[in-house]
């Protein structure tokens, strides 16, 4: 008797339903997917499409331009946009060194140091952050208006205010290194390093996804952030960053005339931003993950 | 190539915890010295503060001399191979070998000459320009103990290096390690937790529990002279069997009594009893599996008991039996020795009978565990 | 047992047994419960652990507070016994800091000491004894018109400075505390110099002093940057504007140009917190606010939690193609700036914007859908929007975590015969929860103060006009902070209601984390998944 013979009609009908099911769910899976990426991606698309918007500048109820053109880039250059843009450039690129080396610093610290301080430390650092930072702008405006780094002169007193503060987010990154094996560290310095060394010569070239991440992370701050830089700018357009820019022609005054050129401002925003990002996005995600599951 | 002296050292963690007791060993120069005991019983601390990856609580460390506890561990002069490699990932093993020396700023050249040196004589001179993670273990293994090889240390620290290995490698490793040690003829302190290792490697073995040095002394030494029974119980595989005993001194004779049966203590053993004049007494007695046989028929007193388990080691049987009085005993018997009929009778919940000589017997105080006959009286030859 | 008497005594229908929740049952007698009585058990103790934890919590900070004191007698025992059995050159280091370091060879840690205690006393004589004279009154003399005998008129003169003396009045005392511990430090030193140079010990010199600091004392040089700036950026603002709850400093009082502000002592707090006369607006704004504050948390945490695990889970299914494609469509959306999507997006919804505008073209509606004018609207609204943005990092997260799960898990699962739900719940979603515990509970956290979200999208509205009398255009959809916000940028600028309110936020954020960390089995049992 050959096998085949020996199976049980129902048998192969159960495995037969067991896929038809599964084909199933997965058409419905599939349906949903597509479902979220439209909408997922529709508002960008639908900004891409307005910023080429020549027949009015105010909100429509519709997202395909009657006419088409590149009006509205043409005439960012007539206003304060590259201003903010190159102020916003600045910032990111400035916050990004100093916030790494700060965050890189204070994590591997936590990480592989056990002074007396450390708890105490850590815990402190948590109640710090349970205040809200909102309440620290009020005198750090003042503080920096007194070394005049305000309105106009932003730009710098931002950078310091991004940068100063940023040990407090070490979370990610000691997450990181704890889980780099301590015995790297002792051997290293068994075979002669200092601590410094082990730093330097061990640790930080296999660090390379933390600190992309760091790098990355602080860089996109400055891009995003709307409170900080709209309190220190303190309405002056020459020291505001694209957010509190842009978001100043969406007032009610502004946004009839403007509404089009803020389209266009947040593509032109949007797309060094997200190429970096979609280049860097291994290290994102090894980063997010890694932070949430450190804790 | 340097003299290690611990004196009082002492180790308390943060939380309060005594890992190390008042420890205190003079390791000689030269010497291969291995540190073996269950885990958490302060082996790898004591190691790791001769390193100085941990901070001394109290005592000192002495190094060739010098009072090392406030230096740092690249101050001591000394190498060490870790449990798990510590290799550095990013760098291939000829850069792994040649790390400790580019930190001291060696010329390239001589730094050429020492990594492939010690490469051959390990026989990793084919993967020198890999990176660890395309390594086996035992390769890796290799390569930590080639970058502490290169370096001119004082002393040689091992941690549980073959504990990641499995069996077959971890005795070819064993074996090159003995060959290692006669080449860089260095002082070596080797942390395991096994006892076959520390038997086989050491001059000495330091045999520790909860902290406390429980016995020092050489292979032959813990073996035969366990200092109590901790370490009678440690060292040896199988274990020890032990059974509650009565010391009897008849006649100036110092007999055992156990299960009924009346064992004379001959032998050195019953020497040594005699010339300590150790009065009778409740004890623990000791007998290792192999120096247990099975009696003869006529034998009166051969214990009797009922076999439990029978295992096959190949040119050895492993008995476990079980006495009347529920004490659990295994017996070591050369397969070779035995008669077709007592093959025969060697069936799982039959009835055996198994005896010993007196001059295996070790005696250990009902209450404080000790040998009795510790210090030992040596042998005059 | 007293307390079992009052305790309330739950039947449960099958077997007519009362459970006690009380009571502690021991694992057996707990493992012989029916499921029924099992949850309310645990019921009960979770509630139990509630207070207990708090209870704990105190505890600790008082046995804290307890061993702070003992610690600084400790100190003083130590100083004065220093002192007494110190030789001539530690004694005199209790005046010239360092003098015991130079003394006995160590010129680089001497010489620190002195230089240190030079500009201390130096500062102290010459503005900081100001600043710290002037703390207790915040100033005394407001500007004033004043005859100028050489222009010839009357023009303002300034004089105190309330924000100044409070700001420098805190830095000086910050200076001082350290002063303090530096010359604990310099104590401490001479002591050990002493000893060690009587021992014959030899010290290490200011070179070894300075090669320590890239090696064992290397995290000294690693935090001096990132302390110094959490002090002066994070930690001097917060305790300058705890202060500033217990002064009038607003918009009116600035302390210099318009007039001084002065202590008021707990007025605030009762303008905030008391519900009778006047200023009961107040505490029924802050009680509104921080309802909504808490929903808001609440639904934004969660929804994006298990719509992010269910995203994840889908695209994770055996048999979907293109997991990196959907993977990278949502994770594109996180690099895009906020504002730009946010701004974005708040105009898509409005009256006039693209949904409302493809509604009425396709006719599913007569009238513009009242997304941001109506109080319900708009917060469903808010929620909905904030899950657009949030799933993308959750499912990112969740990812990762998944494919941490370890797959035998799941294969003995099958063999045991679960079902896909089964092993849903019992193994995929304890497992996460366990995970993520301590990121739900930041998160949460997160979103109370998220700012962003709020601002960008509604900037706190439609506005509430039964809050019309408090500080700040309150509206339906604010949060604590964005009203925070709105009360110091205000027209009347009310620093001191503002930092009131951040105080409460900080005491509604600590003890929800308190609770948190208390029940959380991530931070408990540590080892439990491992």
């Amino acid at each position: 008797m050959s096998k085949q013979e020996n199976y049980d009609p129902s048998e192969i009908k159960r495995h037969m339903g067991m896929s038809a099911k599964n084909r199933i769910s997965n058409t419905v899976i599939y349906i949903v997917l597509i479902i979220m990426s439209i909408v997922w991606l529709a508002p960008f698309v639908f900004i891409v499409l307005q910023s080429f918007r020549v027949e009015s500048t105010w909100m429509v109820g519709y997202v395909v331009p009657k006419t088409w053109g590149l009006d509205n880039y043409i005439n960012l250059a007539k206003t304060d946009f590259w201003h903010w843009y190159t102020n916003t450039f600045i910032m990111a690129l400035a916050t990004a060194v100093g916030q790494t080396v700060i965050v890189l610093c204070m994590s591997y610290t936590l990480s592989r140091f056990r002074f007396k301080m450390r708890n105490g430390l850590m815990r402190f650092m948590l109640i710090l952050g349970m205040f809200p930072g909102m309440l620290s702008m009020i005198i750090l405006y003042r503080l920096l208006k007194d070394l005049n780094m305000t309105q106009a002169n932003a730009v710098p007193g931002l950078i310091l205010v991004y940068i100063a503060s940023s040990g407090m987010g070490y979370y990610v990154s000691k997450g990181f290194f704890d889980t780099v094996p301590k015995t790297l560290d002792e051997a290293a310095r068994i075979d002669g390093a200092t601590r410094a060394q082990v730093l330097w010569k061990i640790i930080l070239p296999m660090a390379k996804p933390i600190v992309i991440y760091t790098i990355l992370t602080a860089f996109m701050g400055p891009w995003g952030d709307f409170v900080v830089a709209r309190y220190i700018s303190m309405n002056t357009p020459a020291g505001m960053n694209v957010a509190v820019g842009l978001n100043s022609w969406l007032s009610a005054d502004q946004i009839i005339s403007r509404y089009t050129m803020f389209c266009a401002g947040g593509v032109i925003v949007a797309i060094p931003v997200t190429i970096l990002f979609m280049c860097l996005q291994r290290y994102y995600v090894e980063g997010v993950t890694g932070g949430a599951v450190k804790g | 190539m340097a003299s290690v002296v611990l004196k009082n050292v002492v180790k308390i963690y943060d939380n309060k915890v005594t890992a190390v007791h008042d420890f205190n060993l003079n390791i000689r120069d030269k010497e291969f010295v291995v540190f073996v005991g269950p885990s958490g019983c302060g082996k790898s601390t004591t190691l790791r503060m001769i390193a100085g990856l941990e901070e001394i609580s109290g005592g000192t460390v002495e190094i060739d001399g010098e009072v090392v506890n406030d230096l740092q561990p690249k101050d001591r002069h000394i190498a060490m191979v870790f449990q798990n490699y510590a290799l550095y990932p990013h760098m291939t093993v000829y850069d792994n070998m040649a790390f400790p020396l580019r930190i001291q700023k060696m010329p390239e050249d001589e730094i050429y000459e020492r990594v492939t040196h010690a490469a051959e004589i390990l026989g990793i001179t084919d993967y020198l320009l890999r990176k660890p993670r395309a390594l086996s273990g035992g390769q890796r293994q290799r390569v930590a103990i080639g970058r502490a090889m290169v370096r001119d240390s004082k002393v040689f620290l091992m941690d549980e290096p073959l504990s990641n290995l499995d069996a077959k490698l971890r005795n070819q490793m064993r074996a090159e390690i003995i060959l290692l040690r006669k080449r860089l003829d260095t002082t070596f302190i080797y942390v395991t937790h096994d006892q076959t290792e520390a038997m086989t490697l050491g001059d000495r073995i330091v045999i520790m529990k909860d902290g406390y040095i429980m016995q020092v002394g050489s292979p032959g030494d813990v073996f035969y002279h366990p200092g109590n029974l901790f370490v009678a119980e440690f060292i040896g595989a199988p274990k020890m069997n032990t059974f509650k005993a009565e010391l009897v001194k008849e006649d100036g004779e110092y007999y055992v009594k156990a299960f009924g049966s009346k064992l004379i203590a001959d032998g050195k053993r019953g020497e040594d009893l005699k010339a300590k004049g150790v009065p009778g007494q409740q004890i623990i007695l000791g007998v290792r599996p192999e120096h247990m046989f099975l009696a003869s028929d006529g034998d009166p007193n051969a214990i009797e008991c009922t076999l439990e388990v029978s295992e096959m080691m190949g040119s050895e049987l492993h008995l476990h039996a079980i006495t009347d009085d529920g004490t659990r005993l295994i017996v070591r018997v050369q397969t070779i020795n035995l008669t077709p009929e007592q093959r025969k009778s060697l069936e799982i919940g039959k009835r055996i009978r198994v005896t010993f000589e007196g001059k295996v017997m070790h005696f250990f105080d009902a209450e404080t565990e000790e040998n009795i006959l510790y210090p030992y009286i040596p042998e005059e030859v | 047992m007293g307390l079992e008497h009052f305790a309330p005594t739950l039947f449960c229908g099958t077997n007519q047994k009362g459970i006690k929740i009380m009571a502690r049952y021991s694992d057996l007698e707990y493992l012989k419960l029916s499921k029924w009585d099992k949850f309310l058990y645990k019921l009960g103790r979770f509630l139990i652990a509630i207070p207990l934890g708090i209870g704990h919590f105190f505890q600790k900070v008082g046995r804290g507070i307890v061993s702070g004191a003992a610690g600084f007698g400790r100190g003083l025992k130590d100083i004065g016994s220093t002192f007494k059995n110190g030789d001539g050159i530690t004694k005199g280091s209790f005046v010239v800091m360092g003098l015991g370091n130079m003394a006995r060879g160590q010129f680089l840690r001497g010489i620190l000491f002195l230089l240190f205690e030079i500009i201390f006393i130096f500062y102290m004589v010459t503005t900081g004894g100001y600043w710290l004279s002037m703390l207790p009154s915040l100033g005394h003399q407001g500007p004033m018109e004043e005859y100028n005998p050489v222009l010839d008129t009357y023009s303002t003169v300034y004089h105190d400075n309330s924000f100044k003396i409070l700001l420098y009045g805190v830095l000086t005392i910050f200076f001082i505390i350290a002063f303090i511990y530096t010359w604990r430090q310099n104590v401490k030193q001479a002591k050990i110099t002493q000893e060690m140079t009587e021992k014959g010990i030899r010290l290490k010199n200011g070179k070894e002093d300075l090669r320590s600091l890239v090696d064992e004392s290397f995290y000294k040089t690693l935090l001096a940057l990132p302390l110094t700036g959490i002090l002066i950026f994070t930690v001097l603002p917060i305790v300058f504007m705890i202060l500033v709850a217990f002064t009038n400093y607003d918009g009116a009082h600035d302390g210099y140009f318009n007039s001084l502000f002065k202590w008021v002592g707990l007025e605030n707090f009762n303008t905030m917190l008391s519900w009778s006369g006047g200023s009961k607006v107040y505490s029924a704004t802050f009680g509104e606010v921080l309802t909504w504050t808490l929903i808001w948390a609440f639904f934004a945490t969660f929804s994006n939690y298990f719509l992010g695990m269910f995203v994840a889970m889908m695209i994770n299914k055996k048999g979907i193609r293109f997991k990196k494609g959907w993977r990278t469509i949502l994770v594109m959306t996180i690099a895009i700036p906020q504002f730009i999507s946010l701004l974005y997006v708040s105009k898509m919804f409005a009256r006039n914007g693209i949904v409302n505008g493809f509604l009425l073209d396709m006719g599913w509606i007569k009238q513009s859908l009242p997304f941001w004018d109506d109080p319900t609207w708009a917060r469903i609204t808010v929620i909905l929007i904030n899950i657009w943005i949030g799933i993308p990092y959750l499912m990112l997260i969740v990812t990762g975590i998944l494919m941490n799960i370890p797959a035998d898990l799941y294969e003995s699962a099958k063999i045991d015969g679960a079902s896909g739900w089964k092993q849903f719940s019992k193994i995929t979603l304890p497992y996460m929860l366990f995970i993520t515990g301590p990121y739900l509970l930041t998160q949460f956290t997160g979103n109370m103060n998220n700012f962003n979200v709020i601002f960008l999208l509604t900037g706190g509205g439609p506005t509430n006009p039964a809050a019309s009398g408090a500080s700040g255009a309150v509206g339906f959809t604010d949060l604590l902070v964005t009203w925070l916000f709105k009360i110091t940028t205000g027209a009347e600028s009310k620093y001191y209601l503002a930092s009131v309110v951040g105080i409460l936020i900080f005491i509604v954020v600590a003890i929800i984390s308190l609770v948190v960390y208390n029940i959380l089995p991530s931070v408990k049992n540590e080892e439990d998944f491992q």
